[in-house]
């Protein structure tokens, strides 16, 4: 049975109408705070190439391709000609097009012809798996396209690994699954000519970091069997993609980023929710504010998907939405949820649920964001800043039908981006996306990919591997029991499987495992070394997928955090001790203030010393803990800001309100940088230096992941403080350097995020929060600013 | 600034030992002197070929020879091959040393032993390479031995040794890779032997158990790889030595497990109640029914442990079924009625047999009743799986409602 489904042929009428409304309300322009329209757009239209072979042309006619796009055109005719490149196109423009038409060809001209498809998930090969076997059905089912993920029975795996034409995989099983037993698949080796990476702009920070070192492996092993594949890139729209991409396959690759795809008039909204205390910078729950939009479009019966940036808000959001719109009698469920989590079954009914209209309201997190397949809707909201310009882009790009009007709309929360973003739209259109930046020579990253490359196939010194020595890091790993030279190479020497033990999404594998003992030891999760000692140590409440757990104890050695359900009224912050040691300054220079600017190598000590419970509303400080932990050392890179003495003398302003301003100058630098960098906060670590201690105390909300401004160094006074933005992972993940180079726009940025935050002395979105920040922090950060940044 | 500050590696933990322990590296002192003890420990010698030179220690074992062996009983082993396996003197017996049991590229077999009759004599061939740059030629001389003789005989070679030699051949690129005419895999056969009787079916099990075989000394397996990459690195060449000594073991085992397993499997004789099983389990398996049902009752007739003696009935039973020996099978699905996994099979072969050749609806009702009765007793104490239980209830409830049609218009037929 179907929902009787009154489509309206255009939805013109009601997404201005529910505009209108809202902005007739906001006469201030204080809640909508932007409104962007984007014109339709012509297709613009190119012949398929004559090249193509007649079945194929055929099999894409019965798909009702008759003419290509002008940028698929432009990419299959470079394809063809063997150059590597990198399509950049939004949402729904056909990207895959771009590379199945020319690959499929060659397959079909010559039969031992095979390509790899790499996706960030499981569920995007999924999805790719159904649209290329639609295509070979059309073609007489001649082409093996197979998934081969973690998921492909073991009895599958043979004869995927002979007859796939086509594997569709993921970095994490190219990793640890296909390279270490690439003589498995020598048929595939031998004929390898395509590789596609998809969602290129996923790979960024250390995942790409990863990715470039696979690849690395990869390119050997195909070498081996005397292949240099053609590598075929896709990704969202980034600032940078053509460096990404360099950086990542180490060669030559062309930007196609013109989109020859038609689109619909569109609508992008700003909105901010309401303020109620003007004081404390306290505005209206962003997460009622979205579900009450939502219903405002669902009245008018648009089709609208939501996103939430957490699980738990996704289910939130859900409750609120299906208690507006209850089923009918008889009728399915027209609201439904989507995360990672659903089964993939479950996935496949939503979306063909939302492609035939059936479903009326979807609630999801980023895994709707990418390339799955649900058709085009009337609207999308999202309930918070998911973080990137890129990412806002994509999870937007779900609405857009071919014809008609849709809209977008960004609910701001109070977190510091998110209200820099709504009250600079200019920025968030001026079509400045973030840069995505790796960094393959990670010294932690590259040495584990060295380990996995010396078993899949013995290292020759004179190969290149980044731009390490590998003489002297296989002489170390030699020494380290690892390697043995025998001749000319270098042997893998031990009994275990090195890839196993490798994760693609952290640098090193030296994790914590959480385990309940509430009802027997059952394994819960996984936090990395660095972030383990901040929200496993002793008697923390660690929260975990909305259940609150208290952490009975460490055990420090074994890498084990033993957990116990409870249900409390507070949350635990850890007490950081922070200190920074420059070791290597590599580039320095002067800057106005006076001040200086520099990046290099540094070391990070930090121990968590204790922590404080804080209760939940409230934020009150009801009680603390001192912790005895070790202290960990980490190889880093940052990037730092020295703010002369003469400068901070020259402040009118008391010893102590000056170190407020600097505390919330460093606040506010983290949020802008992370901004720029299109990277997580939990990427970048802070702490302020003095002089040559060089040392600042450091404490972290777990939750909210800030850091806030410490009591036991109150008293100092600062004589040269330098602002430390560090790379928080070890040996860093490239950060440092781009923050160096665009120290400016840096200091611009967060010069524009105090000033514009409407708060009277300071909130959670600019300095910190008032109270937790001193009286005048927001006043003396902005002066010191000022001359930084005249 | 200390030392460690400036050294860049320091702090990677990617360069932290391995946990396992190294011994003192004595990287100058390795290769002639350890290599050459090694030599003279196991009285080998060095090998040439055209791919280089590794080491070949050889010895000779007096031991039961195998002369001829019926083709049928090997037809039970390798199902597909031709006589021309029948002649013992083309078996190439193998066993490898590894560096790991994980597999993939990066596990590399440093010890190749290959042994093969003489006469009475099994003769023994360990090839080894004192260093990676040897593996090429110690490759090729294992498929010289291969190609005198095509017929491969292991121990669980077929997923473990052979694909990694295969590996092996493909990563040095040391020649085609060689293949063997037959490969007899005697794991499979022995864990149908001796599975019920013995907990563990290891090679070393075995020859406690079953061959009365004793090893002087042996080391833990769990230690080769460790024994060998400390002898790459110049350790001592004794607990190497003893890597040997061990391999040696592994294919006297194999070849008196080949004599014994080819005598059961051509008669069968001497053999307890649960080799007797094993037997008739593999006779079944290739289709030998009648010789697989004759030996199921000698084993009956010996005496089997109760879950066995079930299972044994009940294949008995089926293959009488088979052959319209309905006496003999009715009797034994007698014997199986009751609770146990095998009791819904029984029900349901009685109920049939009632149904359709006795044609007495009204006992089979019964018998089908009785099933859903216990079916329901059984799957509320968690003795049966939701699947298996919904499965056979649908079943029985089909039937029974067709024999209540059925004993409702009586005159029917």
């Amino acid at each position: 049975m179907t929902h009787p489904i009154v489509r309206t042929s255009t939805a013109l009428v009601e997404v201005r109408e529910v505009i209108h409304e809202l902005t007739s309300r906001d006469q201030a322009n204080e809640v909508i705070t932007s409104v962007h329209h984007t014109p339709s757009r012509e297709a613009e239209w190119a012949a398929l190439p004559e090249w193509v072979k007649p079945e194929l042309a055929e099999a894409y006619r019965g798909k009702g391709v008759l003419q290509l796009f002008s940028h698929q055109a432009a990419a299959a005719e470079r394809i063809r000609r063997g150059q590597n490149i990198v399509v950049v196109t939004p949402t729904a423009s056909g990207k895959t097009l771009c590379y199945n038409l020319p690959i499929i060809n060659s397959i079909l001209e010559n039969p031992d012809t095979r390509a790899l498809y790499i996706f960030p998930t499981k569920a995007l090969a999924q999805d790719q798996l159904e649209e290329l076997q639609n295509l070979g059905k059309r073609l007489g089912n001649a082409m093996g396209i197979f998934t081969y993920d973690g998921d492909t029975p073991s009895d599958a795996r043979r004869s995927i690994r002979q007859r796939g034409h086509i594997v569709l995989t993921n970095p994490d099983m190219l990793h640890a699954g296909i390279l270490p037993h690439h003589t498995k698949w020598t048929r595939l080796f031998e004929n390898l000519r395509y590789v596609v990476i998809d969602e290129l702009h996923m790979y960024r920070g250390v995942f790409g970091s990863h990715l470039a070192n696979v690849l690395r492996r990869l390119k050997r092993i195909a070498a081996f069997y005397g292949q240099k594949p053609q590598f075929i890139c896709s990704s969202a729209t980034i600032a940078n993609p053509g460096e990404l991409a360099g950086r990542l396959l180490e060669s030559e690759v062309e930007v196609l980023d013109k989109n020859g795809a038609p689109a619909a008039e569109k609508y992008f909204i700003f909105y901010n929710p309401p303020m109620v205390d003007r004081f404390l910078g306290i505005r209206r729950s962003y997460i009622n504010e979205t579900s009450r939009l939502a219903q405002e479009f669902l009245k008018r019966d648009l089709q609208t998907i939501v996103f939430a940036n957490s699980r738990l808000h996704t289910e939130v959001l859900l409750t609120y939405l299906k208690q507006k719109n209850p089923r009918a009698p008889g009728s399915p469920e027209t609201v439904r949820g989507y995360r990672g989590g659903y089964l993939p079954l479950e996935r496949r009914e939503i979306e063909r649920g939302l492609r035939s209209g059936e479903i009326r309201a979807v609630v999801g997190t980023n895994a709707l964001e990418l390339g799955i397949d649900i058709g085009s809707l009337d609207v999308a909201i999202m309930a918070g800043y998911p973080g990137t310009i890129t990412s806002t882009w994509q999870r937007a790009g779900r609405a857009g039908r071919r014809k008609g009007t849709s809209c977008a709309v960004l609910v701001a929360s109070s977190r510091p981006l998110d209200q820099f973003i709504v009250k600079h739209p200019d920025y968030f259109f001026g079509g400045t996306p973030e840069h995505a930046y790796i960094q393959p020579d990670n010294l932690e990253i590259l040495v584990n990919h060295l380990k996995c490359a010396a078993f899949e196939l013995p290292l020759d010194p004179a190969e290149c591997f980044g731009k390490v020595d590998l003489q002297a890091l296989c002489e170390r790993l030699a020494e380290s029991g690892y390697l043995h030279r025998s001749g000319h190479f270098w042997y893998w020497t031990q009994e275990a499987y090195p890839a196993d033990t490798i994760s693609l999404r952290s640098v090193s594998s030296d994790n914590f495992v959480i385990i309940d003992e509430t009802d027997g030891p059952e394994v819960i999760g996984e936090v990395d070394f660095s972030g383990a000692l901040g929200t496993v140590h002793p008697k923390a409440i660690y929260i975990h997928g909305g259940q609150q757990y208290h952490v009975e104890r460490l055990d420090f050695d074994e890498r084990k955090a033993y957990v116990r359900k409870v249900d409390v009224d507070y949350f635990t912050q850890a007490i950081r001790y922070t200190e920074v040691k420059k070791l290597v300054v590599e580039e320095e220079s002067t800057i106005p203030g006076p001040a200086a600017r520099a990046h290099g190598d540094v070391l990070v000590r930090s121990q968590v010393v204790g922590f404080k419970k804080i209760k939940f509303f409230t934020l009150e400080n009801v009680g603390s803990g001192k912790l005895e932990l070790p202290e960990n050392e980490m190889h880093t890179t940052a990037c730092w800001i020295t703010i002369n003495r003469e400068l901070l003398a020259s402040l009118p302003f008391s010893i102590s309100d000056r170190q407020d301003g600097i505390f919330g100058l460093l606040y506010a630098l983290e949020s802008v940088a992370s901004l720029l960098l299109m990277c997580d906060r939990m990427d970048l670590g802070t702490t302020i230096g003095e002089g040559n201690q060089n040392a600042g105390a450091e404490e972290r909300d777990p939750h909210t992941d800030l850091p806030s401004k410490s009591r036991e160094g109150e008293l100092r006074e600062f004589f040269e403080p330098t602002l430390y933005l560090y790379d928080a992972y070890p040996g860093g993940i490239g950060l440092s350097e781009p923050l160096y180079r665009i120290y400016d726009s840096l200091l611009a940025r967060t010069k524009e995020l105090i000033a514009a935050c409407p708060c009277e002395k300071g909130c959670p979105s600019c300095v910190g929060p008032a109270g937790e920040t001193g009286e005048r922090a927001k006043e003396a950060a902005l002066a010191v600013l000022e001359r930084l940044h005249p | 600034m200390n030392d460690s500050l400036t050294d860049r590696f320091f702090h990677i933990s990617a360069l932290r030992p391995a946990v396992n322990k190294i011994p003192e590296a004595m990287p100058g002192l390795r290769n002639s002197t350890s290599s050459e003890r090694l030599l003279q420990l196991l009285q080998a010698e060095c090998l040439c070929n055209r791919l280089g030179k590794h080491m070949l220690a050889s010895s000779v074992f007096p031991g039961p020879g195998l002369t001829e062996v019926d083709f049928d009983t090997l037809r039970l082993l390798a199902p597909g091959a031709d006589s021309s396996i029948c002649d013992p003197s083309r078996w190439l017996l193998l066993d490898t040393e590894t560096t790991g049991l994980s597999g993939g590229t990066g596990t590399y077999a440093f010890l190749v032993g290959v042994a093969w009759w003489e006469g009475n004599n099994l003769k023994v061939q360990q090839f080894f390479m004192r260093d990676f740059t040897e593996e090429p030629s110690l490759l090729f001389e294992v498929a010289q031995r291969l190609a005198e003789r095509p017929v491969l005989v292991t121990f669980n070679g077929k997923s473990f040794d052979w694909p990694l030699l295969q590996t092996r051949y493909r990563m040095t690129r040391a020649g085609n890779i060689p293949e063997p005419q037959a490969h007899l895999d005697l794991l499979h056969p022995a864990r149908q032997l001796w599975r019920l009787r013995l907990k563990s079916v290891a090679l070393a099990e075995l020859e406690r158990n079953v061959l009365q075989l004793h090893r002087q000394y042996d080391i833990p397996s769990e230690t080769i790889p460790q024994r060998y990459f400390n002898f790459l690195r110049g350790g001592a060449p004794e607990p190497v030595a003893e890597i040997f000594h061990h391999n040696l073991m592994d294919l006297r085992g194999l070849a008196a497990l080949a004599v014994r397993i080819l005598s059961i499997l051509e008669k069968g004789n001497g053999c307890g109640a649960e080799e007797l099983f094993g037997l008739s389990r593999i006779l079944q398996r290739r289709g030998n029914s009648i010789q697989a049902g004759e030996t199921y009752r000698r084993a009956l007739d010996h005496g089997l442990p109760p879950p066995a003696e079930r299972l044994a009935q009940r294949e008995l039973a089926l293959i009488a079924r088979r052959r319209r020996d309905y006496e003999l099978s009715n009797a034994l699905w007698e014997k199986l009625l009751g609770d146990f996994p095998e009791s819904m099979k029984a029900y349901e072969q009685l109920a049939i047999y009632y149904e359709h050749h006795a044609r007495e609806p009204k006992k089979a009702a019964e018998l089908t009743c009785e099933a859903l009765r216990k079916l329901q007793e059984g799957f509320q104490a968690g003795r049966l799986p939701s699947h298996k239980f919904r499965q056979w209830h649908g079943s029985f409830q089909r039937r029974l409602d067709r024999l209540d049609a059925r004993i409702m218009k009586p005159t029917g037929d």
